[in-house]
C-alpha cells in the first residue's frame, strides 16, 4: 500500500507562505498530477513528499505511516528532477546501477534489472556511453529509469517533460503512462502544463498561491471549475470570463454585459445556479468551443458582437469576437468560413454555462 | 597526396593575428626578461668556479669554466642529501596530513552551522599571518617554560620541562605542527571551493535513489572532487618544499642539523660560504625535481578530467 495523504501541510520560507494548509489523498496506484502556475506551491509540495524539504506545519503519510521521522534516503521513493540531475561523471550502466548499489543489492540481480531497464527504456546502445554525450531525450530516459530500477512504490516527477522538444514530448506522455501501468506505482507529477495534466493523470490537483484550488478527475476539474482561477488555468484557449449583472429583466433572471447589452436566461441548470447567487455582480463563463455562432436574427440567449480577429491555428480557428469592451474567443473547425467584422450573435451553451461570484470568484451552485 | 595547406585567412582575421601579436609584446618581451633571463644567467653561472670574491663581474665566469663539475658535486654532499632527505619528510607528513584536515574542515563547511562565518574567518587567519611571525609565536609556544609546558603541566599534574626545539626530533615534530597549523587553512580553502562546486541536485537525487551521507560522499562528492585535490596536492607539496621563514625562525635549523631543509642549507651556502655557482646547480638541480612532481601532478589532473569529459 502505498498511498500519500497529507494533512493540513504547510511550508513557510520566512514570510512567504510556499504551501498553505494543504489536504490532500492520493490513492494507492493512481496518477495524480499537481498542476498550476510558477511558485504556487507545487514542487515545494514534492520536495517535502520526498523529505528534500521538511514541512513547517502538517503532515505526510504513506500508507498511514507517518513520514516525519523518515529520512529522504530511507523513504524508498523514485524522483525525476526537471534538470534530471544525471550523474555526469558515470555512464549510463552506471547510473542506472546507483540506487541498486548503494542498497547492497546482490551484483548478479543488479546486472539483471539494469539489463530489463535499459530494454524497456530503449539505453541499450548507450549504456556504455558517458552521459556528457547524450541527448536530452536520452537523459530524460536516464532519469526516469534511474528511479525505476529500483522499483519504488511511489513515484515522484517534477516537470519531467518540460525540457523535451515538442515531438519527443508527446511520445514520453504516453511512454509514462505506460509505465505507470506496468509498475503499478502512485505517482505524483508537477507540471504547469494543463494538457499534460488532463492526459496523463487520474486526478489533477490544481494549485494556486500555496492553496489547493480544486481536486479532482481531469473532467471535473474541466467541467465543473470550482473558481474562475481553475475556470481560467483549464482548457486552451482558456474559458471565456465576462464580468455582468444579474437583473430582473420581465420576471425572469437576465445577464446585463453593460454596452454588449442584456441577455435573458433561458437554461434550466444555469437558471438555478443564478438563484443561488448572493450578490448581483457575478462572471459569466463559456468554454471557447462551447460557443455557437449564429446570425442575429436567431432568437437564442446570447451578446450580439462583431469578429473582430480571425486565427488558423491549423486544426481549428479561433474567431475573436467583441462588444462593448468585452472579448471572447471561439473555437471553431479549420477552415471556418467567417469574416473579418461581421456582425454576429455568440448564442450562450445549452447547459455549459458557468456562474461565478465576482468577488470571490467562487462557481455559484456548483453540485 | 597529404600536403598541408596553409589555412586561407580573410583580411579581417590577419588583422586581428597582427594586433594580437602587438598587443601581447610587452608581456612577452617581460617574460623574457623575468623568466628566461635569470633562468640563463643561472645555467651559465653553475657552469663554473665563479665567486662573488673572484673580483670578476658574473659574465667573466666562463674564465673558471668547469663544464659539469658543480653537479658531480652534489652527488658527493652528504650535507645536501641530508637536507633533502629532511625536506622530503617534512613534505611527505605534513601535506597529508593538512590535506586530511582540509578536507574534513571542507566537510563541515560545506553544510550549514550556526556561527558558520565567524568560525570560517578564524580558520583563514594563520594563512594571513607572516610565516616568520608565526614561526615566532610558535617559537614562544614551544619554549621549556612556555605556554605548552605550563599546560601539559596542569594535566599531567607534575611539572613538565620538555626541551621542544632542542631535541632533534621534537624541534622536527615542533616544526611541522607549525606548519600544519598555517597551511591547513589553504588546503581547506580550495577543497571548499571545490565542494561547493559539486551541484546540489546531484546530491539530491543521489540522497533520494537511497544513497545515505557516506555513499553521497564516495560516489558523487568525491569523484567530483579530483581536480581540485591534486591542485591542491600539488600546491602544498610544492610549497612546502621550499619551507623557510617558519622554520628558520623557529630553530634555525638546528639544534645541529635536526630540521636544516634544502632552503635554509642553500642560504648557508650562499651567505657563509659564498658559494654561488654551487646554488646556482643545486638550484636547477632542484627546479627538476620540484617540475617533475608537478608533471606527474598535472599528468593525474589531465586523467581525471579525461576521464570526466570523454
Amino acid at each position: 500500500m502505498a498511498s500519500i495523504e497529507l494533512i493540513n501541510l504547510t511550508k513557510k520560507f520566512g514570510d512567504l507562505i510556499a504551501v498553505n494548509d494543504l489536504n490532500l489523498v492520493i490513492p494507492d496506484k493512481e496518477f495524480v498530477a499537481l498542476l498550476g502556475p510558477s511558485g504556487c506551491g507545487k514542487t515545494t509540495t514534492m520536495n517535502m513528499i520526498a523529505g528534500i524539504e521538511m514541512p513547517s506545519e502538517g503532515s505526510i503519510l504513506f500508507g498511514g505511516e507517518d513520514m516525519r521521522t523518515i529520512p529522504a534516503n530511507k523513504r524508498d521513493v523514485g524522483f525525476v528532477f526537471q534538470n534530471y540531475a544525471i550523474f555526469t561523471h558515470m555512464t549510463v550502466r552506471k547510473n542506472l546501477e546507483f540506487g541498486l548499489r548503494v542498497r547492497g543489492v546482490e551484483k548478479s540481480e543488479i546486472a539483471r534489472r539494469v539489463q530489463n531497464m535499459a530494454d524497456l527504456m530503449r539505453l541499450n546502445d548507450r549504456i556504455d556511453w558517458r552521459t556528457s554525450k547524450l541527448s536530452v531525450n536520452e537523459l530524460q530516459k536516464v532519469a526516469i529509469g534511474r528511479s525505476a530500477v529500483t522499483e519504488p512504490e511511489i513515484f515522484l516527477l517534477d516537470e519531467p517533460l518540460s525540457n523535451l522538444d515538442a515531438a519527443f514530448r508527446a511520445f514520453m506522455r504516453t511512454e509514462l503512462k505506460h509505465l505507470q501501468h506496468e509498475f503499478q506505482q502512485t505517482m505524483v507529477y508537477v507540471t504547469h502544463d494543463q494538457i499534460e495534466a488532463m492526459s496523463l493523470a487520474d486526478r489533477i490537483a490544481v494549485m494556486d498561491l500555496g492553496l489547493l484550488q480544486q481536486y479532482g478527475t481531469p473532467n471535473e476539474v474541466y467541467n465543473k471549475p470550482r473558481n474562475t482561477f481553475v475556470a481560467n488555468f483549464m482548457g486552451s484557449p482558456s474559458m471565456n470570463l465576462l464580468p455582468c449583472r444579474l437583473t430582473n429583466g420581465g420576471g425572469d433572471h437576465a445577464l446585463d454585459f453593460g454596452d454588449a447589452g442584456t441577455s435573458v436566461i433561458e437554461d434550466g441548470e444555469l437558471m438555478r445556479r443564478c438563484k443561488l447567487a448572493r450578490n448581483a455582480d457575478v462572471v459569466f463563463g463559456m468554454r471557447p468551443e462551447d460557443i455557437d455562432i449564429q446570425p442575429r436574427e436567431v432568437g437564442r440567449p446570447g451578446i450580439d458582437m462583431e469578429v473582430s480577429f480571425v486565427e488558423p491555428i491549423g486544426p481549428r480557428t479561433v474567431v475573436h469576437l467583441s462588444a462593448g469592451g468585452h472579448s471572447i474567443k471561439v473555437a471553431k473547425d479549420k477552415q471556418y468560413p467567417i469574416e473579418l467584422g461581421a456582425k454576429v450573435k455568440a448564442a450562450f451553451p445549452k447547459g455549459r454555462c458557468h456562474i461565478f461570484d465576482a468577488e470571490s470568484g467562487n462557481a455559484i451552485g456548483l453540485e | 597526396m597529404s600536403k598541408k595547406k596553409k589555412p586561407v585567412l580573410t583580411t579581417l582575421e590577419r588583422e586581428g593575428k597582427t594586433l594580437g601579436l602587438y598587443m601581447t609584446l610587452p608581456a612577452q618581451l617581460l617574460l623574457l626578461f623575468i623568466v628566461a633571463f635569470p633562468l640563463c644567467m643561472q645555467v651559465y653561472v653553475s657552469l663554473s668556479w665563479w665567486g662573488p670574491l673572484d673580483g670578476v663581474k658574473w659574465y667573466y665566469a666562463y674564465e673558471s669554466l668547469n663544464w659539469f663539475g658543480n653537479y658531480g658535486e652534489i652527488f658527493d654532499d652528504s650535507k645536501f642529501w641530508g637536507s633533502l632527505g629532511r625536506t622530503f619528510l617534512i613534505v611527505a607528513v605534513v601535506v597529508p596530513v593538512e590535506f586530511l584536515l582540509g578536507l574534513g574542515l571542507a566537510m563541515l563547511f560545506a553544510d550549514k552551522f550556526p556561527g558558520k562565518r565567524v568560525f570560517y574567518s578564524i580558520m583563514l587567519m594563520p594563512m594571513m599571518i607572516v610565516p616568520a611571525v608565526a614561526g615566532y609565536m610558535f617559537f614562544m609556544l614551544f619554549q621549556s617554560s612556555g605556554p605548552l609546558n605550563d599546560i601539559l603541566s596542569a594535566i599531567a599534574g607534575t611539572r613538565v620541562d620538555t626541551v621542544w626545539l632542542a631535541d632533534p626530533d621534537l624541534a622536527m615534530v615542533s616544526v611541522m605542527i607549525a606548519d600544519i597549523w598555517q597551511w591547513t587553512p589553504l588546503m581547506f580553502l580550495i577543497l571548499l571551493a571545490g565542494m561547493v562546486g559539486v551541484p546540489e541536485d546531484q546530491i539530491k537525487a543521489a540522497t533520494l535513489l537511497g544513497a545515505n551521507a557516506w555513499h553521497r560522499f564516495w560516489r558523487i562528492v568525491l569523484p567530483r572532487m579530483k581536480t581540485v585535490m591534486i591542485i591542491a596536492l600539488v600546491i602544498r607539496s610544492v610549497e612546502c618544499f621550499k619551507i623557510f621563514d617558519i622554520l628558520y625562525v623557529m630553530t634555525g635549523g638546528g639544534p645541529g642539523v635536526a630540521t636544516k631543509s634544502i632552503s635554509v642549507y642553500i642560504l648557508d651556502l650562499t651567505f657563509k660560504d659564498l658559494e654561488w655557482s654551487y646554488v646556482a646547480a643545486i638550484g636547477l638541480f632542484i627546479l627538476v625535481c620540484l617540475s617533475l612532481i608537478a608533471v606527474v601532478g598535472i599528468y593525474y589532473m589531465q586523467a581525471a578530467q579525461k576521464k570526466a569529459e570523454a
